[in-house]
């Protein structure tokens, strides 16, 4: 395997950004991304992005969570500790809603924190292309481009993203 | 850094708002402005710190007086049981729910004027619901057992009963704790990485680097944020409907006069926001000041605000006048002498001041200059703050003093231990709320930055009348 490196450019145009990014990604570049300090409209459109699979994690935490709270119930108030309170129903289903509707919402919350963080990969403190000082603007001001490339290629991309209309380019490689 | 005058936001056209962001400032200079206060303590700070500990102290003594010499140390005994415990409890969880309010509800029906304080807002929902938590704990008699709560295989073979609104309530805020944990959490996160990449030294840098997850902004990280935000704020919005309707199960589902009633699900959810709302303009009117927020939280935040105490302070009236109504209608001799006796009853003082505090005060707000008037806003959030508090030490104290039996009547009054707990967990909140703004973005600064970008875009698309921008 041969060493990999990050070639980041900066761009001070939201448009010129996605032709960058689409540019790239028609010369078969697989692992373009765009860094910004807030989600950008066009982004998902430029990367070619397929749908997020939150909502559907989300809706089996759900799930999870309403079946289980109806189970749980059934079986410690009505089978295993049945508790007879005026002869009235071990299964009083309207009862049931609160606990049910709680915690269906809970599975789904803790779902959804975990699936995002899950589906990125975080924690995760460290990444090469934090090793580039100027990239710090990403959290804060600056939109930026980064390209996962062979080592070799490095010198090349970044010769094409100054010419796609970069403010700047840098790259941080791997060691190895 | 200095933020823009007052003056520039005096309005010439009586219809034109007042604008969402003072002037067209770059997303740095919203960066540094609203991170400031991370990085340069306000002064005050510490002599307020030490103030909200000395009173956290409070709360240390009145709870150890309580552990070691049991409840018999509050005032309550039969026939009033509950008495602060339940009402600091339930005014506490209802100063919450404006939080949630703020950041998901208004999330959802696109509400761009919630952006500069719904941070500040969720803070406020969290340390609330702790200092909530609190009081059914300590009131348990031996809160050591806090777990029996919980359905957990214990030796003794027993399992709780979920048909006990009690239970119910054990699910409903320990649910709404966590959720508003996570949604505050995953909204700080971008914040936090901001603060990681703004920061000068090494160890604020890792400090805030570990906190933010190791956040990069990426385009495909910022795909799976946003819908998962969304879906939070979609979930949160019956959570916190139903967290108050269930406290107010509490009530409703027991067979007491001025307690059995269909109408406290929604007046308490009514009464709920209407006191966070209240609870977060007090807050927020004298930090806006302390930290510089003026430029992102303008004029138009605090009517906007003041509106929806007012709206809410209407259904609380609407919801005190129905009561009465029933009691009449019903034909019930004791729910009516229930009513009788909040009027004319040894209580009645404090019964007009609710009166006074959630009723008249709002009617002020009719008023744009009421609306506008800073000092006036900030004392009128206060009195409601302690309106809602009587109206919950009206709801309980005042239907349990008067048993069925005039034999069984009695008077509640609290104890120096009631008021040192109650006292202590403001100033606990007050702690926490500190250590808050030292260490954390008060202002969603990302979504500041986002809503900047939508107004820059709107304006160039409108035309060139206002600069171009």
């Amino acid at each position: 395997l041969s060493a990999r490196a990050w070639v980041l450019a900066e761009y001070r145009d939201e448009q010129e950004l996605y032709a960058a990014a689409r540019r790239l990604r028609q010369e078969g570049y697989r692992s373009v991304d765009l860094y910004s300090p807030y989600p950008l409209q066009g982004s998902d459109e430029a990367l070619g992005l397929r749908r997020s699979r939150v909502p559907l994690i989300a809706l089996l935490g759900g799930i999870a969570g309403i079946a289980s709270a109806i189970l749980m119930q059934w079986w410690m108030n009505a089978v295993d500790y049945p508790i007879n309170v005026g002869n009235r129903t071990l299964i009083p289903y309207p009862a049931m809603v609160p606990v049910t509707f709680e915690l269906g919402v809970l599975l789904s919350a803790l779902a959804i924190f975990f699936g995002i963080l899950g589906l990125c990969g975080y924690p995760r403190t460290w990444h090469p292309v934090f090793e580039v000082e100027a990239f710090r603007s990403a959290a804060v001001d600056a939109l930026w481009l980064g390209a996962e490339v062979k080592a070799e290629e490095a010198e090349g991309v970044a010769e094409e993203l100054r010419r796609l209309g970069a403010a700047q380019v840098a790259t941080a490689r791997e060691d190895a | 850094m200095t933020p823009p005058a007052a003056t520039a936001l005096a309005r010439t056209d009586p219809l034109e708002q007042a604008p969402l962001i003072v002037g067209t400032p770059t997303d740095r200079v919203i960066n540094d402005e609203l991170l400031d206060h991370v990085w340069n303590p306000r002064r005050g700070w510490r002599i307020l710190f030490l103030l909200a500990l000395g009173g956290t102290g409070l709360l240390a003594l009145g709870v150890g007086v309580t552990f070691a010499r049991g409840i018999g140390m509050w005032g309550n005994n039969i026939p009033v049981g509950w008495a602060y415990d339940i009402i600091n409890f339930v005014w506490w969880i209802g100063i919450g729910h404006a939080g949630t309010l703020i950041s998901a509800i208004l999330l959802l029906f696109q509400q761009k004027w919630r952006t500069s304080i719904n941070r500040f807002a969720e803070a406020m929902t969290l340390f609330a619901v702790m200092q909530a938590g609190l009081f059914p704990l300590i009131h348990l008699g031996r809160p050591w057992f806090f777990f029996w709560l919980f359905p957990y295989p214990a030796t003794l073979g027993v399992w709780p009963n979920f048909k006990s609104p009690l239970m119910w309530d054990v699910f409903a805020v320990s649910t709404y704790f966590t959720v508003s944990l996570l949604f505050w959490y995953l909204g700080l996160i971008p914040d936090l990485a901001a603060l990681r990449d703004s920061s000068k030294s090494k160890a604020q840098r890792i400090a805030y680097g570990i906190f933010s997850l190791g956040w990069r902004g990426s385009a495909q990280h910022w795909q799976h944020y946003r819908i998962g935000y969304l879906l939070l704020a979609g979930l949160s919005t019956p959570l916190v409907l139903s967290v108050h309707s269930i406290v107010s199960f509490d009530f409703a589902v027991s067979q007491l006069p001025g307690w059995h009633s269909t109408i406290f699900p929604p007046y308490f959810v009514a009464g709920a926001v209407f006191s966070g709302f209240a609870m977060v303009m007090t807050l927020m009117i004298p930090a806006r000041k302390l930290l510089g927020f003026e430029r992102v939280v303008t004029e138009r935040h605090l009517e906007n605000m003041s509106k929806v105490m007012l709206a809410t302070g209407l259904m609380v009236a609407y919801g005190y006048l129905m009561e009465h109504f029933m009691a009449w209608y019903s034909g019930n001799p004791y729910e009516a002498f229930v009513f009788l006796n909040r009027r004319e009853g040894p209580y009645r003082a404090v019964y007009f001041l609710m009166l006074f505090c959630n009723v008249v005060v709002p009617q002020t707000l009719w008023w744009r200059k009421a609306r506008t008037n800073v000092a006036w806003l900030w004392i009128a959030s206060i009195l409601v703050n302690v309106g809602m508090w009587t109206e919950r030490f009206i709801i309980i104290v005042t239907s349990l003093h008067r048993d069925y039996l005039p034999s069984s009547w009695g008077m509640y009054y609290p104890t120096w231990v009631d008021w040192s707990i109650f006292i202590g967990t403001i100033s606990f909140f007050g702690l926490l709320f500190l250590l808050f703004l030292r260490f954390v973005p008060a202002v969603a600064v990302t979504e500041v930055k986002e809503l900047r970008h939508e107004l820059a875009h709107a304006g160039a698309h409108a035309g060139a009348e206002e600069g171009g921008h």
